[in-house]
Formats: C-alpha cells, sequence, structure tokens
C-alpha cells in the first residue's frame, strides 16, 4: 500500500511539471521580469487582468520594483548591486549616471527592428543623440511620446486655470471677472450663498494641501507654483521664467509667486480658506471635492474628481472661467515625450533580450495602447458600427468595476483598477491617433464621447463666452501661451547644489504656508522680508544663478522652436 | 612540578572557554553597534547614487565645514538642538510621572476598574504614531470634535487650530508621548511595587500610618531604584528621542519648535534629491553631542558621589 502510494505521488509530482511546461506555448518558458519603475505605485507582481494579457500573450509576468512605494533607497542599492532591473523605466536625468555606471544595455542592434516604437523615430534619435553624441546609438526610449508636433496643443483645457461650477457661478449672475479680486469677489458670493454642502459639512473656496510641495523640479508649495502659470510665469526649480524669457527670482516682489501668495493670503483674510489647509493631506482634499466642499479649482484632471456626464447634464460640473487680465502658460504636446523613459537592463542577455523588445514593441502597439489608454472592450468602450469606440462604462477606474471573465486570470482578482497596468508609464501618449479608429486613444477624445457631453451647460458656456472650448477661448483672446515641447534634460544636481535646494525649499514652503495664513498685510510683508532674508543666508543666490544657467539652455530651445514654426 | 603546569593548563582552558560564552554578544555588539560606524565613510565623500565611493570623489571635512562656515546654517542647527535637548528635557523632568502613576494605580481597591484603567492606559502604546495622529486630528483638527463641540456651545465663532499653533508645542508633545507611554511605562513600576515585602505594609498599617503616609514611606522609597534605572535609561537615549512623533505632528506652522535632530536629519537627506553626506555629517553630530552628555554625566557622578562609570 506504501509502495503504491508513492509511486500515485511520484506520478503526480511528475504529471504536474509535465502541466507547468504545458503553460509555455510555442515553446517560451515562463519568464518574470524585473521592472524598475520610478512611476510606478504599485510594488510587487503585476496582478489582474493586465497581468492576465501579458502572460497569455508573451508569457511574461512582471515584478514591478517601485521606489514610490517602497523608497528612494532601492535605487541606491539596485545600483550598487550592478543591476536595477531588466525593464528600467526611471527619470531622465539619471539616464547619464546609469550609462556612466553601466547600468543599462545599448539597444541599437534590436531597437531598429521594432516597428511600433520606431513610429516615434524622429524623437528616439534626437533624445539618444543628446545622450551620447552619436548617431545610431540607442540607449532610451523617451517615455509619453506624442505623433502632433512640438507646437500642436491638441487639449481642449490645459493642465492649470481657474474652474468654478457653473451653477453657482449663474447663481451669482454670471459677473465678468478682470483679475484675481473679482474673482475672490466671486468666490466669496458663493461661500455665503453655500456655507455648507449638501450633506451640511462646512465648504470653503479654497481648500489647500502641502503633500507636493518641492515636487515637479519646482521649489515651494505645490498650489503655489501651479497658479504662477495663470500669469504666464513658469517655475524652474528656484527661478521664474517671464513670458520674455528672461527669468527673475522666486522671491522678487515684481514676480507671480509674490502675486499668487498674496491672493492666498487675500482669500485667508477674507475667510475663503478652508482652515485646514496646511494640516491636512491629500487624501483629505480629494475627499472634500468628492463631496463638493470647495468652490474653486485649478487643475485639470480635478474635475475628475466631481465631473461626471449626470453633472454635465444638470449643469453642476465645473468649468474654467476666464480672468481678463490672465495669461495661461500650458505646455504643448509632449513632442519628445515626458520626463522619463524606458531603457533595458545592463544585465540582459540572449532570448531575454529578445523576448523584452518583443514586449516593447507590443507596449507601444496600438494593441497595447488601447488597453493603456481605452481600457478593455465590452467594459471601458464597445465598438460601434463605423469601427469607432463608444464609451461604454466610463467609471471602470473610479468605481474599480468586475473586468469580463475572458480577462480574469490565475490570481482570481477582478476590479479593473486593482489590475490595472503597474507599469504606470507609456511610450505613446493618450494623445496619439489610433489607426484602427482613426480617433486618439483618450475617451475625451471621442466623437461619441463628445457628444454625449456636448450638454446644455456646455452649450450656455459657449454661448457666455464665445468660444468652443477653453483653449479656442484662450486663443481667440490671446491669453494663451503654449511652451513648445523640446528635448531638454537638465544635469542631476551634484550635492553642493542638492544642499543649497533642500534648504532654499525648505524656508520658502515653511514661510509661503505662514504668509497665506498672515493675519493681515504689515504680517504678510515683514514676513516676505524675513523669507528673503534667510533665504539668502542658506546661498539661495548661487543656486538661483546655478538654476538660470541649466534653464536658459531650454528657454533658448524653446524660443528657437516657436520661431521655427512662425 | 607537573601539578602547577596542568593548573596553568587548565585555567587557560577554562578562560578560552568562558570567553567563547560572551562572544556571541561581542559578536553582536560589533555587527550592530560598531559595523554601522562604517557608514560614516559617506560623510567624507560627494557620494550621490548611483555613483560609487571612490578614492576620486574624496572630500575630507567639506561636509563639517559646509555645516559650520554658514551663519544661518549654524543658527539652524542650534535651533534644532534647543528643540531636542528641551524636549528631552521634559520627558526627563517629568519621567516620575509613570512611577507616581503606578503607584495611585496600585491603590485602587476596586479591582475590575484598576484592570480597566491599566488597559485602557497601556493600550495606546501599542498604536503607532501615525494612527495616533488621525487621532489627534479627527479630534483637534479645524472640524475635529473639540472644535465642534466648542462651537456648538457657542464658545468661539472660529476654529482653534490646535495642530498648527506652534505655541506650547514642546508640552504639547510630551502629552501625546505621555497618552501613549505612561500606562506601559508603569508595568515596570507596578512589578515592583510588587516586590515590596507585604510584611512592612502590615507593620505600618499596625502603627496607624495612613495611606500616604504608606505611600511615601515605604512605597517610593522601595520602586526609587527602579526609578533611578530608568533615568539613566532615558538620559541614555537623551537625543534618539524618535522622529516618527514630530514627523507625523510636523507642519509649516510648527517645524520652527517641533524639528529634532533626527527629523533634521532625515528632512535634509530625503527632501528634494537629497544629500546623503551632508545629512551623515550633521547624524554624526550626535554622537559628537552624546560623548559630550555622557562626560558630562560622568563629572557629575564624580562629583557627587565621588566614583565614576567609565
Amino acid at each position: 500500500m506504501k509502495r503504491f502510494l508513492s509511486v500515485l505521488l511520484t506520478l503526480a509530482l511528475l504529471l504536474s511539471l509535465v502541466s507547468v511546461s504545458a503553460v509555455a506555448e510555442g515553446g517560451k518558458e515562463l519568464l518574470t521580469l524585473d521592472v524598475y519603475d520610478a512611476a510606478a505605485n504599485f510594488h510587487g507582481e503585476q496582478k489582474g487582468w493586465f497581468g492576465k494579457v501579458v502572460l497569455d500573450k508573451f508569457n511574461i509576468k512582471l515584478n514591478i520594483i517601485a521606489p514610490q512605494v517602497v523608497g528612494n533607497e532601492v535605487f541606491a542599492t539596485r545600483a550598487e548591486e550592478g543591476n536595477l532591473g531588466d525593464i528600467i523605466v526611471c527619470d531622465k536625468k539619471d539616464m547619464s549616471d546609469l550609462l556612466a555606471q553601466g547600468l543599462v544595455r545599448d539597444i541599437s542592434d534590436k531597437l531598429p527592428g521594432c516597428e511600433n516604437i520606431m513610429k516615434f523615430k524622429t524623437q528616439i534619435d534626437v533624445y539618444n543623440k543628446g545622450l551620447t553624441g552619436e548617431d545610431g546609438k540607442y540607449y532610451g526610449i523617451p517615455s509619453e511620446m506624442t505623433d502632433t508636433s512640438p507646437t500642436t496643443l491638441t487639449d481642449d483645457v490645459i493642465y492649470s486655470s481657474p474652474m468654478l461650477r457653473w451653477d453657482l457661478y449663474k447663481e451669482i449672475g454670471m459677473p465678468d471677472l478682470a483679475n484675481l479680486d473679482d474673482l475672490l469677489d466671486a468666490l466669496k458670493k458663493i461661500q455665503d450663498a453655500h456655507p455648507t454642502n449638501a450633506d451640511n459639512d462646512p465648504a470653503y473656496a479654497l481648500t489647500l494641501w502641502a503633500d507636493w510641495d518641492g515636487n515637479d523640479n519646482m521649489i515651494g508649495i505645490a498650489n503655489v507654483v501651479q497658479l504662477t502659470t495663470w500669469y504666464g510665469e513658469k517655475i524652474k526649480q528656484s527661478a521664474i521664467l517671464k513670458p520674455d524669457n528672461t527669468f527673475i527670482k522666486i522671491y522678487d516682489r515684481e514676480g507671480a509667486y509674490y502675486k499668487i501668495t498674496k491672493f492666498l493670503n487675500k482669500a485667508f483674510q477674507m475667510g475663503l480658506v478652508d482652515p485646514e489647509s496646511g494640516e491636512q493631506n491629500w487624501d483629505s482634499v480629494m475627499n472634500k471635492l468628492q463631496t463638493g466642499r470647495a468652490y474653486l479649482m485649478w487643475y485639470s484632471w480635478e474635475t475628475g474628481f466631481w465631473n461626471s456626464v449626470d453633472r454635465l447634464n444638470d449643469g453642476t460640473a465645473f468649468i474654467f472661467i476666464p480672468v481678463a487680465d490672465q495669461l495661461y502658460y500650458a505646455d504643448a504636446d509632449r513632442y519628445y515625450g515626458s520626463d522619463r523613459m524606458f531603457g533595458v537592463g545592463s544585465k540582459v542577455e540572449g532570448e531575454k533580450y529578445d523576448r523584452i523588445m518583443e514586449f516593447l514593441d507590443w507596449y507601444a502597439s496600438p494593441e497595447g495602447l488601447t488597453l493603456q489608454h481605452a481600457g478593455i472592450e465590452g467594459l471601458n468602450y464597445t465598438v460601434g458600427e463605423d469601427g469607432k469606440f463608444v464609451p461604454f462604462h466610463d467609471d471602470a477606474l473610479m468605481a474599480n468595476l468586475p473586468v469580463p471573465d475572458a480577462y480574469v486570470g490565475e490570481d482570481g482578482v477582478v476590479g479593473y483598477n486593482d489590475g490595472n497596468n503597474a507599469i504606470n508609464q507609456w511610450i505613446g501618449s493618450s494623445i496619439c491617433m489610433n489607426p484602427n479608429t482613426g480617433e486618439r486613444y483618450a475617451i475625451k477624445f471621442w466623437d461619441a464621447y463628445k457628444k454625449i457631453t456636448m450638454t446644455e451647460m456646455k452649450k450656455e458656456w459657449q454661448e457666455k463666452f464665445g468660444a468652443e472650448d477653453a483653449v479656442a477661448y484662450m486663443k481667440k483672446n490671446n491669453q494663451l501661451l503654449a511652451s513648445p515641447s523640446v528635448d531638454f534634460t537638465p544635469a542631476p544636481d551634484d550635492n553642493d547644489i542638492a544642499a543649497l535646494r533642500v534648504d532654499a525649499n525648505k524656508t520658502l514652503c515653511t514661510y509661503t504656508w505662514q504668509l497665506i495664513f498672515a493675519e493681515n498685510d504689515d504680517a504678510f510683508e515683514s514676513l516676505w522680508d524675513a523669507m528673503i532674508e534667510k533665504m539668502d543666508g542658506f546661498g539661495y543666490e548661487t543656486l538661483y544663478n546655478y538654476d538660470v544657467s541649466v534653464y536658459q539652455v531650454e528657454a533658448d530651445a524653446k524660443a528657437e522652436a516657436a520661431k521655427a514654426v512662425q | 612540578m607537573e601539578k602547577p603546569n596542568r593548573r596553568i593548563n587548565y585555567k587557560k582552558r577554562r578562560s578560552y572557554q568562558e570567553f567563547l560564552y560572551i562572544l556571541p554578544f561581542l559578536i553582536l555588539v560589533a555587527l550592530f553597534s560598531y559595523f554601522p560606524l562604517y557608514g560614516w565613510r559617506y560623510a567624507f565623500h560627494d557620494y550621490r547614487p548611483p555613483l560609487p565611493i571612490t578614492s576620486e570623489n574624496y572630500v575630507g571635512f567639506k561636509w563639517f565645514n559646509y555645516i559650520i562656515s554658514n551663519p544661518t546654517r549654524v543658527k539652524d542647527i542650534l535651533r534644532v538642538l534647543r528643540n531636542t535637548f528641551a524636549m528631552s528635557g521634559i520627558s526627563l523632568l517629568f519621567s516620575w510621572f509613570p512611577m507616581i502613576f503606578a503607584v495611585f494605580l496600585n491603590e485602587i481597591r476596586c479591582k475590575p476598574y484598576r484592570k480597566f484603567v491599566q488597559t485602557v492606559t497601556t493600550l495606546p502604546n501599542f498604536i503607532s504614531w501615525v494612527l495616533v495622529f488621525s487621532v489627534a486630528f479627527n479630534l483637534f483638527g479645524s472640524f475635529g470634535a473639540v472644535n465642534s463641540i466648542l462651537q456648538e456651545l457657542g464658545w468661539i465663532s472660529k476654529p482653534i487650530s490646535f495642530l498648527k499653533s506652534s505655541e506650547n508645542v514642546w508640552f504639547r508633545m510630551w502629552l501625546w508621548l505621555t497618552w501613549k507611554n505612561a500606562g506601559w511605562a508603569a508595568i515596570i513600576y507596578l512589578a515592583s511595587i510588587t516586590g515590596i515585602d507585604e510584611q512592612m505594609m502590615e507593620a505600618a498599617k499596625v502603627d496607624g500610618a495612613t495611606r500616604m503616609q504608606i505611600i511615601w514611606n515605604i512605597t517610593i522609597p522601595s520602586i526609587l531604584p527602579t526609578f533611578f534605572v530608568m533615568v539613566m535609561m532615558n538620559i541614555a537615549s537623551f537625543l534618539n528621542n524618535g522622529m516618527e512623533q514630530y514627523y507625523v505632528f510636523q507642519n509649516a506652522f510648527n517645524q520652527d519648535a517641533i524639528e529634532v535632530l533626527d527629523l533634521y536629519v532625515y528632512n535634509i537627506a530625503t527632501s528634494g534629491t537629497g544629500n546623503y553626506p551632508l545629512s551623515t555629517a550633521i547624524s554624526m553630530l550626535k554622537s559628537v553631542v552624546s560623548v559630550v552628555l555622557l562626560c558630562g554625566a560622568n563629572g557629575i557622578s564624580k562629583l557627587i558621589r565621588g566614583e565614576t562609570f567609565v
């Protein structure tokens, strides 16, 4: 009996081995790829539907290594080991160091054969030439490139502009806003009329948060630095780039950082700033946006937490309201890609290398991009008779809807959001044209979507402002400053500059928060003076000069690109 | 002639054997106390990941000079040291609190109530600082429970920003620390109270001593040795007052008063591109201050007790 059992067990073991190797279709074995991914918000093996798609297609599993989740130390330790990962998604500015340390692989032999990726050949050539100085040498693929042009602005809204709720704006009589003071008056009227939301929770004109301060290559508090673009001024680290392509110091009283800080302080003095600002985190703000406890939005994506097709229909959605004295800075389509890039680890050889390149090429293919930007057919969209996409469940991501059975893998994860692409970075942007439909990948460009959202509210807006959409209005009134896309990557800070930057950023952020909550104008001005003194004490001048010398190159390239169009 | 020789051999062997007993602990000390000092080398190089440490980027005392060469920075570091000393000092000053708490807890006659109090006060010790902060945020935030109640009662018209004010921040931080730790710290005193000879208590009671007299003349003197051990340990970790608590409570409005040495090092190393050499150099400062403190305590001990402990 015992012997029979052992034979049976051995047989079972053998059978299971056979069945495992049977999974490998086409003779390809299961391959687990380490993806070092500076963009990922998830650490671990890719789950759910996207994991299943990749596994079925390539017999590849993706093991995501996310410094944003486990801390930047993982970068230092993995670099020390000499192997960042098989696929590397990192900031472009780190690339020169990675090259010097031999951490990325030369992909010159295989990349020209990747026809989907090579649709972006112009951009890839420019980027790699800038990296190595040689023609025909490839190390990196920029992320989120577009197929338009460096000076096109395809979006109909820009990244940051003042947005109010249409019903409330109508309620106060649709006043024309000449400047920031008018905006504050309008907000005051709205807040006085609606001191709480529908659930009787207190609501304020502005609610601010501190989590993202000093991010995105800009020192200072995020809520201020984004708003400086309303006056055509773009913050480049510690300097402000003016519309005439000159730089001024960030604390200059002529600059927009001062103007916006003053604006927020005035709002505070008028009782329009949520008292929890500065002590709450982003999660709390998100909750307030979703429950209608804030009356001003300024990031284009913020509307995603409130606007829906229903709200567009009943006219309670947020929409751009122009302020006459403003000049809106916007980045043109990122033709040359965003600040990140894709590469292949230097330890990758042989068959693994072939399969990685095959995977990356698919990642940039219409099939891959459709999955990444539009989602799953039958869940996020359906295909109409003309072959164009029709929105189906546009809340699949927000509501984490279950995916169709065919997309449920071995791990049994059914939520759309749970199984969404954890690489969280794309080679082709969602603005790119889908050759299968003749429309762009992102839902907001689909004819069917435009039809749904052409609501009464949108028509009223068009009538009042005499333009098709926000960007059209800005163009018509000469209020748009579109900054062309150029291939530019600043060198990483050396330690001397990094030390200065830490002190400058910390001082600026601490003081700006106190400035916003200053009791009166006198207190505001004396705090501002104290801030200048402390920043100068920390050696701000050196930092400023360094940043100007770095970003002047970019500014000149942009001016050149803009001239080329004219 | 043979005998003594053998004895020496035996002694030698025994000493080797005994050395082996302590060897594991020596290894542990070497591994966890001395080996990390190897990391100090980052302070002497212009290290920046992913570039390795090489002889080319050796910069000597550059970063130490950097700290002391700029008056604004020196002022900043003095501020941080002031905060560290103040907050550690306050907890040292109030280190009798858990002891008194334990003594009074022990006096509660109703057993279920005593158990209840003890459990409730010990529990916060197992809550992480992040959760403590969310409790604080919900209680004392601008829309928190306290402000809501005060506004309902009509005592205030505008919410009070408890978390944003920098007033009494040191004392408030001590209150949170005590709320979290007092129950836990009291356990060790409760244990030593149970170790007190019952006969003394009985004798005192027979002699007609009041409860306060028993506490004052028997309980407290009996647990004083434990108290001194605890104080010693407190002094040893004077500069290690941790950063989690201050990290979660810090914001732009109280940073000036709340930033302690550990938090300062963290803020410098991790904000923006970060700067490992500088933060290593500043954290080495901590060791310097510790040595100064140790020598000071040693000197005082020599002055008072006539003996040293180093």
